[in-house]
């Protein structure tokens, strides 16, 4: 479908433009585009779990058992230390290292345990993660880092539910987690919303990250389509393109921007009817 | 080599430890001027001045630091053969201790242009109408009304960014090539991991250093803060930098 419609366009454009249309229509690219998923998916999943983990730090934060409490500073508070790109790389590895620890025990002998100098003991314990296991360690990290940074802001957020609201929930009689979960959660949305899109930028802008655990995301194939290009049939296809297609995702993730920062636009206009003044 | 796995490895990173503050501390006396001028320029009237800063600002701020790294980089690559080679600085502009700082204050200055531009507004207008209207200069009322006032303002927030900037040094060796031993926290931790696997244990190590270097930041943040404030009674004096995280919404 796609030969045809660049027949189709070749009657019209001149050759030069549609040389170009070519090149950029060539399989590789097409797998370039199509890499895309990868980014945007990890960016969507990714958020879903942080703003859960951020909703569950924010919950263990106010929570009145101490050491959940302590669990919840914690977490909220380790990610003001240590960089996000550590957890990243660290949260899988570790993640997969306990997962070959415990099937280490079950399959492999007592003396392949004992010996301990390469890691997994034994090839039966041997985990082989490919793309999609990958993916989702690295949805995980994501949600996991980015939920530490939710839970600060959603915790800001209960304390500015007004304190009226929740003296009358006491009143009508909900039970101290009755007004929790029904009344600050539920109110708190409009004041993170700010927050949370800065949180979300942050993780769209780590979503460049995918190709340190192996995923053919969009940064590895632009390096693989700018490295220069040599086929025996043709000769040199093009010299050393990369900056171009660094260039290119630099310009794309500017948009992504735009486009994020339109629709959290909307989105606080919307929510914040009737509560916020200037929305 | 030291018995304990622990202190072995809190030796073995000292080194690199320093490659992620000498990017740090490069970045910060170049990104911080260079911030303020963007701030300024993001605040001027002229189109032309307004334009070109707001847009830098916009551009660095709404891209991953990880593809500015690409970028910058194979954009000086491919220069490397025409211009820097035959001008004889090719050791020195495609060196990553140089390409690294030269990406960190762009990118460093966007974010704290942000931040200062902020603050900038935020200075009430009546004083600058004010020192107007004693006849000061435009460069004076900058010099002692706004600035020094946006500088209190910002103080909080540009702590953060200290802290970000230095984290964010943890990127230049992922993209930029290693030079022989020449390698930060987390290259050195990936090597010593490759070794025996233990990532729990190495990369705790450079956690801690990055936790331990964080809370210096801060600390001398709280410091300065304070020093900035001094004018004001302490009870009246805004909330200092800490490592605990502010409820910011």
């Amino acid at each position: 479908m796609l030969e045809s419609f660049l027949t189709f366009l070749g009657q019209y454009l001149p050759d030069s433009l549609m040389a170009s249309l070519h090149y950029l229509t060539s399989g590789k690219h097409l797998a370039w585009y199509a890499s895309l998923r990868y980014t945007l998916g990890a960016a969507l999943l990714g958020a879903a779990l942080a703003v859960l983990f951020g909703l569950a730090g924010a919950a263990m934060k106010s929570a009145r058992f101490a050491p959940l409490r302590a669990i919840g500073h914690i977490y909220t508070t380790m990610v003001r230390g240590v960089p996000d790109v550590l957890f990243f790389l660290f949260f899988p590895l570790a993640f997969e290292q306990a997962v070959e620890y415990f099937f280490a025990q079950r399959l492999c002998s007592a003396d392949e345990l004992a010996a301990a100098g390469s890691w997994p003991p034994c090839q039966a314990a041997q985990w082989y993660l490919g793309t999609t296991e990958y993916f989702i360690l690295a949805c995980v990290s994501l949600g996991l880092v980015y939920g530490a940074f939710a839970a600060n802001v959603i915790h800001g957020a209960m304390q500015s539910v007004p304190a009226g609201q929740i003296e009358a929930a006491r009143a009508y009689g909900f039970s101290d987690r009755q007004v929790f979960w029904r009344f600050r959660v539920r109110q708190m949305w409009v004041y993170a919303l700010p927050g949370l899109s800065n949180v979300w930028m942050l993780l769209l802008k780590a979503t460049s990250l995918l190709s340190l655990l192996q995923i053919a995301d969009i940064v590895q194939w632009a390096e693989r389509l700018g490295a220069p290009n040599y086929l025996a049939r043709v000769g040199p296809v093009h010299p050393d393109w990369r900056w171009k297609y660094y260039m290119a995702l630099f310009v794309f993730y500017i948009l992504l921007t735009m486009l994020s920062e339109w629709f959290f636009r909307k989105l606080q206009a919307r929510a914040g009817r009737g509560i916020l003044s200037q929305s | 080599m030291l018995e304990n796995p622990i202190l072995n490895d809190i030796a073995t990173l000292a080194k690199p430890a320093l490659f992620n503050i000498y990017f740090a501390l490069a970045s910060i006396p170049v990104g911080f001027p260079l911030a303020v001028l963007l701030a300024v320029g993001k605040c001027q009237r002229s189109r032309w001045l307004r334009w070109p800063s707001s847009a830098f600002v916009y551009a660095f701020r709404g891209s991953p630091l990880f593809i500015q790294f690409f970028m910058v980089y194979s954009v000086m690559l491919s220069f490397n053969l025409s211009h820097w080679k035959p001008m004889g600085i090719d050791w020195l502009v495609m060196h990553p201790l140089f390409i690294g700082p030269v990406v960190l204050v762009a990118n460093t200055s966007a974010y704290a242009a942000e931040i200062f531009y902020g603050a900038l507004r935020a200075v009430p207008k009546g004083q600058i109408e004010a020192a107007q209207a004693l006849g000061m200069s435009r460069w004076r009322v900058f010099r002692s009304v706004s600035w020094p006032q946006a500088l209190r303002l910002a103080w909080p927030a540009y702590t953060n960014e200290l802290v970000f900037l230095f984290h964010a040094t943890t990127l230049v060796y992922f993209t930029l090539p290693v030079i022989n031993e020449q390698k930060d926290l987390m290259n050195k931790a990936g090597e010593l991991f490759e070794r025996d696997y233990n990532a729990v244990l190495h990369y705790s190590v450079a956690a801690l250093y990055f936790l331990v270097i964080s809370i210096v930041i801060f600390r001398f943040a709280a410091w300065y803060h304070t020093r900035l404030n001094r004018h004001l009674a302490p009870a009246e004096r805004p909330p200092a930098p800490s490592f605990k995280p502010r409820y910011l919404r």
